[in-house]
């Protein structure tokens, strides 16, 4: 008798949590209440933030070994392709810098933002998001910064990702990789719109093209295309073309794209000062 | 010198938060990182009973949830629910071999994580694809590993002596 009772207390006590859960889950999904959910999630997260810069200070060199020992044979063949990448990288810019000055002034006449010419604010990445489902970072860097929700992430190899939460010392950033981001892009030599979608973490981004009929080549680079409504600015490389393959009955060859930047190892980031519109 | 023992609950949680935001955050296997937090629950349900790891597991997923992009509560739901689980199914399996713990740890954890895709799924995240199979498996594998030390630190949060023999009284009583 005694254990029946304490069973259906125990029950019912089950029942109570579940159901506040599912009320916040509700309340937050609806954002009902006024954002105060929000808000109080933002004040945790500021409150928590030095306490967590300190201790990710003392922890960082033993996690940063921890991190490093399973990287350590990627080193060597690391060195070896960034050099090759450097070469041609400098053949790139070279050839780069004169199509820039066109392209700039192509986007101005059709009044799209460009990348480089927008003011950004820089930032250390924190830590990556405590999930293993969103493939998120947080930067230290909130509204306090003029940041918002919506601005693109980048580093100087390539995009990022877009922030998705903003406290006022805080933003979480959705990486590019993240199966749930889209972003609009072109292919850089033939000019194509297509859409990137995220691949999951360390996996290649599936490209869907607009058109079928394109001729796409191994290697190509790979842009965002800023076209109207886009959520970035034109301009900000994306990744190179890995692999095209046109699946037998299939209507749409299946192009994957390597992203330019080591979503894995990031350590600064800059935000671009730009809203999409709408 | 020994702690208040109200103030052993919040330091526990605050400490596994910082642990699993700094440390964990950044051990990843295949890009997957133990979930410490969800341990939190399944070693209360195993030292405390389905009541104890009920209420740690609501207390852990709120808190993680106010640093996680999903929506706030759904961490807080799944580990209710996972530590009620291990409470009902294990309560005093401490006593019994060591592996026992561990191996609970290690299944409720999985289940753990693909409840979490599921219900995360329903509310429109995407969170099912060919990686919550890597997922589940490294959660799994790492959280089994991290039992024991969950264990002694959920059983000191909740004042250890206390804990453990409620637990064993309640295994008495149940069987």
């Amino acid at each position: 008798m005694a254990v029946y009772r304490r069973s259906r207390r125990h029950r019912f006590f089950l029942v109570l949590l579940a159901l506040t859960s599912v009320t916040v889950l509700t309340l937050d999904y609806r954002g009902a209440g006024d954002g105060t959910l929000e808000s109080v999630r933002q004040t945790a997260r500021d409150t928590f933030a030095p306490v967590q810069a300190a201790a990710d200070w003392v922890v960082s060199p033993v996690a940063g070994f921890f991190g490093s020992v399973g990287d350590f044979g990627d080193l060597r063949s690391d060195n070896a392709r960034l050099r090759r990448q450097l070469d041609e990288a400098r053949a790139d810019a070279i050839r780069g810098a004169d199509a820039d000055r066109e392209r700039r002034g192509l986007l101005q006449l059709q009044g799209l933002d460009y990348a480089g010419g927008l003011d950004s604010v820089p930032a250390r990445v924190v830590s990556t998001a405590p999930t293993n489902f969103q493939l998120t970072i947080t930067i230290d860097r909130g509204s306090d910064a003029r940041l918002d929700v919506g601005m693109p992430v980048v580093t100087s190899a390539g995009l990022v990702g877009r922030i998705i939460q903003v406290s006022s010392a805080r933003s979480t950033v959705l990486l590019i990789t993240d199966p749930q981001s889209n972003v609009g892009v072109r292919l850089a030599s033939s000019g194509e719109p297509g859409v990137a979608r995220g691949g999951g973490t360390r996996n290649p981004m599936p490209l869907d093209l607009i058109t079928t009929e394109v001729p796409v080549d191994v290697g190509e680079p790979v842009v965002t295309s800023g076209l109207e409504r886009g959520l970035f600015p034109a301009q900000i490389p994306v990744g190179r073309v890995r692999s095209t393959s046109a699946p037998p009955g299939a209507l749409q060859k299946e192009i994957l794209l390597d992203p330019r930047v080591d979503l894995v190892r990031l350590e600064f980031v800059r935000i671009l000062l730009w809203k999409p519109a709408g | 010198m020994r702690s208040d023992p109200r103030l052993r609950l919040p330091i526990m949680l605050i400490v596994a938060l910082l642990v699993q935001t700094t440390v964990l955050a950044r051990m990843r296997v295949w890009g997957v990182m133990p979930d410490f937090m969800l341990l939190l629950a399944v070693a209360a349900g195993l030292t405390a009973g389905a009541a104890q790891g009920a209420a740690l597991g609501f207390a852990s997923g709120m808190l993680i949830d106010l640093f996680l992009p999903t929506p706030l509560g759904l961490s807080a739901l799944v580990f209710t629910l996972v530590g009620y689980g291990v409470g009902v199914a294990n309560t005093g399996v401490l006593r019994s071999a060591w592996y026992i713990p561990v191996l609970v740890a290690g299944g409720a954890s999985m289940a753990g994580v693909v409840l979490y895709a599921l219900i995360g799924s329903v509310l429109g995240e995407q969170m099912i694809d060919g990686h919550l199979a890597t997922i589940a498996l490294v959660v799994g594998v790492s959280n089994a590993v991290l039992a024991p030390v969950a264990v002694r630190f959920v059983a000191w949060s909740l004042g250890s002596s206390k804990g453990r023999r409620s637990s064993k009284a309640g295994a008495a009583r149940s069987t």
